[in-house]
């Protein structure tokens, strides 16, 4: 019997609002410029990855997408700001593991992403379900 | 509105690779054929594979001869390494002395990889297989493509930043899932050092010198600076990081 839970995964979650998506537009001007910035917000998943024998990790990464529009010339940058995710486990055992080290992956993540960087060499990750469910989401972020 | 490009990530050869290619005139047959030569890669080097030529030949059942081109260019690539690295990169070190040339598979595929991308015109790319990387170009639209080092100690953090438009980074550490680096000489794990980046052209190579200058231990930083066309960083268990003169790190 196969149950499921869905958690963020860590304690630190952004407030975001119920709808998937939202923007808002900010508009300044001067004689001289017009600038123009609009930001979505929207959330992109991976698939459910297989966890070896525990479970499978769905990966969900939270996608911050900024147009900045000066004198017409457009700029975009998509930035993911949080990671949250969904498991399902099927003993108290593999709710266990999930449970301990889903939030440590996810900080892992999360500081590789602080320092802006494409790939990480040398990183392994003890879960390569959560690898795959994250990379498949990260290949999203550019569709936001 | 999306960026220019396919990315694709499929775990083969027992790890996650990932193909990320930024020109937007490279189709997705490309990427397959990619995936598909990563496969033909897994089935005829793996060594848990019992049909794979690597253990035909580690069973008596296959002669070097008789094998598949790739097979016997690996060897002979692994045994040059042996002599170079003085037995430090050995293919049948570890207890058992299987044949396990697995340390230069997976940099000479991923090579091999990059040359397929090269060959349908793609410029801007990257090929990760298992924490080793081989780029070119840049991460469009950035002009170049920025890879964290895995921080040693920390596994949430990362201890530097190399930037570079065309080359391999390469890493070994003894925090690695599944790689048991050990002195092929005492038959220990290395000490004094936690791990040790290679830069370079080539990733097999790149590879090979990693895990060699890893398997010296607090000689590390000192054999890395013999190397011709490869830069290093190493970090060394009491937290110095010592890096050659050339290494693409920024900050």
């Amino acid at each position: 019997m196969k149950r499921a839970l869905t958690a963020t995964l860590g304690a630190i979650v952004l407030a975001l609002p119920p709808a998937n998506a939202i923007a808002a537009v900010e508009r300044a001007s001067s004689s001289t410029t017009t600038a123009k910035k609009v930001v979505v917000v929207k959330k992109v998943s991976g698939s459910a990855a297989q966890a070896d024998r525990w479970g499978t990790v769905q990966i969900t990464l939270t996608v911050r997408k900024t147009t900045t529009t000066v004198n017409g010339h457009k700029t975009v940058t998509r930035k993911w700001t949080d990671i949250g995710g969904s498991f399902t486990y099927h003993t108290d055992r593999s709710l266990y593991i999930m449970q301990q080290a889903l939030p440590q992956l996810r900080q892992q993540a999360l500081q590789t992403h602080s320092g802006n960087v494409n790939l990480v060499s040398g990183a392994t990750y003890t879960s390569q379900a959560f690898t795959q469910s994250l990379q498949e989401a990260l290949l999203k972020v550019k569709t936001v | 509105m999306t960026a220019p490009g396919l990315q694709r990530v499929e775990q083969v050869m027992g790890m996650p690779v990932i193909v990320d290619v930024r020109d937007d005139h490279v189709g997705d047959d490309a990427i397959d054929e990619v995936f598909a030569w990563f496969r033909e890669v897994d089935a005829r080097f793996s060594t848990y594979k019992p049909e794979s030529e690597i253990c035909r030949i580690d069973r008596g059942e296959l002669a070097l001869e008789r094998a598949h081109p790739d097979v016997r260019a690996v060897l002979a690539r692994c045994d040059e390494l042996r002599d170079e690295t003085g037995g430090y990169f050995d293919a049948r070190a570890g207890a058992s002395r299987q044949l396990d040339p697995s340390g230069l598979v997976k940099g000479w595929s991923v090579d091999r990889a990059a040359a397929l991308l090269d060959a349908t015109g793609a410029t801007s790319y990257a090929v990760y297989a298992g924490g080793d990387i081989r780029l070119r170009g840049g991460a469009l639209p950035e002009t170049a493509w920025r890879v964290g080092i895995q921080h040693p100690l920390e596994r949430d953090r990362i201890a530097a930043v190399v930037e570079a438009r065309d080359l391999a980074v390469a890493t070994s550490g003894a925090y690695e899932r599944g790689e048991h680096v050990f002195d092929p000489h005492t038959g220990r794990p290395p000490s004094g050092v936690l791990s040790v980046t290679i830069t370079g052209p080539d990733l097999a190579t790149a590879d090979a010198y990693a895990t060699t200058a890893f398997a010296m231990g607090s000689r590390a930083a000192q054999w890395t600076a013999t190397l011709v066309g490869y830069e290093a960083m190493t970090i060394l268990a009491d937290g110095r990081v010592q890096l050659t003169r050339g290494f693409p790190a920024i900050d």
